[in-house]
């Protein structure tokens, strides 16, 4: 117990140091989103600017209007708002990967990177995260392929039974399970990557085998922390959205803006904190490795050499 | 003195309804009891033209039930009568039936069909017919397709007889037969061990308008029938908890496990009935202006939380329907929660509905309201007012879903009718509005109900268009008048089937003016209504001098606004402009013609254009261009673009939590 207070405390002292990372990250969602979000916004402007009928959703949110508007001609398919955003959220995904690795050095530096170094380590690690992905989508996905199957067979046999309460308590049951799983296989993830990077290590066959003895070994440990944190992060989001609905007048769209904002960076930050746990994991490991004492080297007998005389050269 | 006058009708209702019972087989000539204890009247108030007499057997372990009917018919059509045809709409649950054609066509509420599952089976087969003073029919049955002519379908059965029933006379059919409940795919049937017995039984058709109407089971609209009395006993194993159409007369234990309940219903034109295990009930009155109503209300255990709920919903549009409408003349009203998965919920039948809920449903999500508010509102638009829903859905579904929106708006909120939740908002008349404008130029609402393109089209027409063209005349006659028509409709109509120019005619009549222009676009006609501004610009009068700078109040301005008729609807319309000084000017445009211009000369700007200011209009199809402001505003449209980054945000954060 005392192990995993320290790993989420020693993960907030370090995500807390490092904290730009999470400023960063966060300006970087928020204009990879407001990009994606350029066509709906030029869509919405367009019916909403000059009609009176918009301030139906101005002073409160009618529903109907919303849809309404959704079913415009002149608002386009649907499709046309959603692939842009999609599209900038998959190079959110791609950018992260990008940039964790200078991350991660900096979370396991007990000095403040340097820039040079801190794109280095981004560019030497690229390829390095590209094949640690693959190994995470070739082993998550069945898991994950496998647990969403077994929930579906499950609530499907649960809805021939009329306990109507039932088939969602056994999808909850499920989705925890899966939620654990899963957590415990990016906790792997984040230990493999974090070897990666601090060890330099051009095999990440290695780390991810690394990664997956220790997570089997520290199961509990780890996953006791990843959890803890993800349930900070529900948290948040509940608390945030009731604030934001209780507090926040309809027709404030900066109060709207600051609070769903504020909510966002809190959530990125969440997920920094579990990575900064795994390195924190991770450095304690390398301390504890026992050094092994070497006998003291015997001085080399060395045959004397004739000495060359001044002058006695060629 | 009313109530001793009361008690000696009803006694007499009971042994003349006994007498019914009784002579059945015994060579005494056929009547229809005057039986009046299933309401609150001391006579009855239908012409009766049917008596049934049912005593079915239900199996719960194969969802099949045996039965014996006795129909006595009243032949009260001035001509003799020597062909009838009867309902068997449990066929219509077979894969080549029309039903079932109808619905893998063109989707159904519920219905999708992939393929044929064997437990979607259901049948209503007839073991015997006999015409009592005629002989045995059975062999001499002969299907109809009145229809489509789909001559796999078996919902309409037709017998000839040998010597015609005189005007006036009676005709007593015994009718063995026996019906396999399907897994319900919509309406009615059983699933886990919950049974809704909905169209279960051979039902004569009407004859209507000098000819018989008895349609084939459709993917929409199933429902008309003449009024009569209904005697239906229902014997199912002991563990069953029962509910019914009318009201119950006795439920007995048999000494084989099972218990036999007895229903009688005066003034009704169907029965149905449920049976489950687990039902809960709860029971309430209301007290109505004919007398006492008792309320049952059968819940599912999982939303015994909500019975309170339902209850309360159910009297105050009880109260609704008796102030604006009339009154509900029967002793009961049962509701039924069915089971969720079973396709059954938003059903009605005579003093017999089903609503629908989840568990789940916090208290500001008000579908459980809608629905059971939809649900009653059907006892007075098809329970009494019983038009031919098949012809004319509109009168059954429109009316009452206009009726709908004035009773939840009255109760609930007319911007919050359905949902008033974590600040989100709809009202039932913007959701009726939204299923209209999706398919406002596709049919008429004058239409046969399998005639529309698609389910699509025939549930935005008949429910929605129907709600909004009511709401638009409302505006157009004014809401006292029109609730005044309303009610007038109900009263010289119930108990009968009238047709839809009965119906037009009287908000004519109440109204005093001549609205043809009105109900030939929006009844008989696709036209759609669609006001836009065109322009709405302000310039300086003296905008030719060089040098010349505006001032506020003291510089001219030429104003000019357009206003545009996009769509066919011609509709008269009011039109508010509104300049920068705060005054405003109403004009009034026929909408004769496609566009019309306003001039001002004005020491003000023009700030906004607004068509229709008073929102008496529901049927326009796009409300975002009935108005014009010169200045954007463009806060709406920022607040929604924030709602949509918070949601690119987080998806994106969920993506890359998860994947590195």
């Amino acid at each position: 117990m005392t192990g995993q207070t320290n790993l989420i405390s020693a993960g907030a002292s370090i995500a807390g140091r490092n904290k730009r990372y999470v400023i960063w990250f966060y300006l970087l969602n928020l204009a990879l989103a407001s990009l994606g979000t350029g066509a709906f916004s030029a869509q919405a402007h367009s019916i909403f600017d000059h009609s009176l009928y918009a301030d139906k959703l101005l002073h409160g949110f009618d529903a109907a209007v919303y849809v309404e508007m959704l079913a415009r001609p002149e608002f386009g398919p649907i499709q046309a708002s959603n692939a842009p955003a999609m599209m900038f959220a998959v190079l959110f995904f791609l950018l992260t990967m990008l940039f964790l690795p200078g991350v991660l050095l900096s979370y396991s530096s007990d000095h403040r990177v340097p820039r040079d170094e801190f794109y280095r380590t981004c560019g030497r690690n690229v390829w390095r995260f590209v094949r640690l992905f693959l190994f995470f989508a070739i082993i998550a996905g069945p898991v994950a392929g496998i647990l969403f199957g077994v929930q579906s067979a499950l609530a499907k046999a649960a809805d021939k039974n009329s306990y109507e309460k039932l088939p969602f308590f056994v999808q909850c049951a499920c989705m925890a399970i899966i939620f654990l799983v899963m957590t415990a296989i990016r906790a792997w993830f984040d230990l493999a990557e974090t070897d990666v990077v601090v060890s330099d290590q051009g095999a990440v066959r290695k780390s991810v085998a690394f990664g997956f003895r220790n997570m089997r070994r520290n199961l509990g440990r780890l996953l006791g922390s990843y959890v803890v944190i993800a349930i900070v992060a529900v948290a948040i989001l509940a608390v945030g959205i009731s604030l934001w609905e209780m507090i926040v007048p309809a027709s404030s769209v900066l109060g709207a803006f600051i609070i769903s904002q504020a909510i966002l960076l809190l959530l990125l930050a969440t997920r920094f904190w579990q990575r900064a746990a795994a390195v924190a994991f991770y450095v304690k490991q390398q301390a504890e490795i026992p050094v092994i004492e070497m006998p003291p080297f015997a001085p080399l007998s060395m045959p004397e050499l004739p000495v060359a005389q001044p002058g006695s050269g060629t | 003195m009313i109530r001793a006058q009361r008690l000696v009708f009803c006694l007499m209702g009971i042994l003349i309804s006994g007498a019914a019972l009784g002579q059945s087989g015994t060579g005494s000539p056929p009547v229809i009891p005057n039986t009046v204890s299933a309401i609150n009247s001391a006579a009855p108030m239908s012409q009766r033209v049917v008596a049934y007499n049912i005593d079915a057997k239900y199996d719960a372990k194969t969802h099949s039930l045996d039965a014996n009917e006795t129909l006595v018919y009243h032949n009260l059509t001035g001509q003799p009568l020597d062909t009838f045809p009867f309902h068997l709409y449990l066929n219509g649950f077979q894969p080549n039936a029309t039903w079932v054609r109808e619905t893998k066509r063109d989707g159904t509420r519920d219905v999708s069909f992939e393929k044929w599952e064997s437990n979607e089976f259901g049948a209503d087969e007839i073991k015997s017919f006999e015409v009592v003073g005629q002989g045995d029919f059975t062999s001499r049955l002969q299907f109809v397709q009145p229809d489509d002519g789909n001559k796999d379908d078996r919902s309409v059965v037709q017998v000839h007889l040998d010597k015609p029933i005189p005007p006036d006379g009676f005709v007593e059919f015994n009718i063995k037969f026996h019906d396999q409940f399907p897994e319900t795919l919509e309406r009615t049937g059983w699933k886990h061990d919950f049974l809704l017995a909905g169209q279960w039984f051979p039902k004569v058709g009407v004859w209507w308008h000098g000819a018989w109407n008895c349609h084939q089971f459709h993917g929409a609209t199933e429902f008309f029938a003449d009024f009569g009395v209904y005697d239906v006993k229902v014997t199912v194993p002991q563990n069953e908890v029962v509910g019914g159409s009318g009201i119950e007369v006795s439920s007995v234990n048999n000494p084989d496990g099972t218990k036999t309940v007895t229903y009688h219903g005066d003034d009704i034109h169907d029965f149905a009935w449920t049976a489950s295990p687990h039902y809960k009930i709860y029971n309430d009155t209301f007290q109505g202006s004919m007398g006492p109503v008792a309320l049952r209300i059968m819940m599912q255990p999982a939303h015994w939380d909500q019975a309170e709920r339902h209850a309360r919903i159910l009297k105050n549009t009880l109260d609704r329907f008796e102030r604006w409408y009339g009154p509900y003349p029967y002793k009961t009203l049962t509701l039924v929660d069915p089971d969720v998965d079973s396709a059954a919920e938003g059903m009605e039948y005579p003093t017999f509905i089903t609503g629908g809920t989840r568990w789940w449903v916090t208290g500001g999500l008000y579908f459980p309201e809608g629905v059971i508010e939809h649900e009653f509102g059907h006892q007075y638009w098809y329970g009494m007012v019983a038009t031919n829903e098949f012809e004319d859905a509109w009168m059954d579904e429109g009316i009452n879903s206009y009726t709908e929106v004035k009773v939840l708006g009255s109760i609930l909120g007319p911007k919050t009718s359905v949902l008033n939740q974590w600040g989100v908002t709809a009202g039932d008349g913007e959701i009726q509005r939204l299923g209209y404008i999706a398919v406002a130029d596709v049919d008429p609402i004058a239409r046969n109900g399998w005639e529309y393109a698609n389910y699509n089209s025939y549930g935005g027409v008949t429910y929605g268009k129907t709600a909004v063209v009511l709401l638009t005349l409302e505006g157009v006659i004014g809401e006292d008048t029109m609730q005044k028509a309303m009610h007038t409709y109900f009263m010289r109509y119930r108990f009968t089937h009238p047709t839809k120019e009965d119906f037009l005619k009287t908000i004519e009549e109440a109204s005093g003016k001549d609205l043809r222009w009105y109900f030939n676009q929006a009844v008989y006609g696709t036209q759609v209504l669609d006001f836009a501004v065109m322009k709405a610009e302000s310039v300086p009068a003296d905008w030719y001098k060089e040098g010349s700078k505006e001032k506020k109040g003291e510089t001219e301005y030429n104003t000019e606004v357009q206003i545009q008729r996009k769509g066919d609807f011609v509709f008269p319309v009011d039109v508010e402009v509104k300049f920068d000084n705060g005054e405003k000017v109403r004009e009034h445009w026929n909408a004769q013609d496609r566009w019309v211009r306003y001039a001002y000369q004005k020491k003000a700007k023009v700030e906004s254009v607004e068509i229709d200011p008073d929102h008496r209009i529901h049927i326009d199809r796009n409300n975002f261009n009935n108005s014009h402001t010169v200045e954007a505003n463009t806060a709406p449209a920022r607040k929604l673009v924030h709602y949509w980054t918070f949601i690119c945000q987080f998806f994106a954060q969920a993506l890359a939590w998860w994947l590195v």
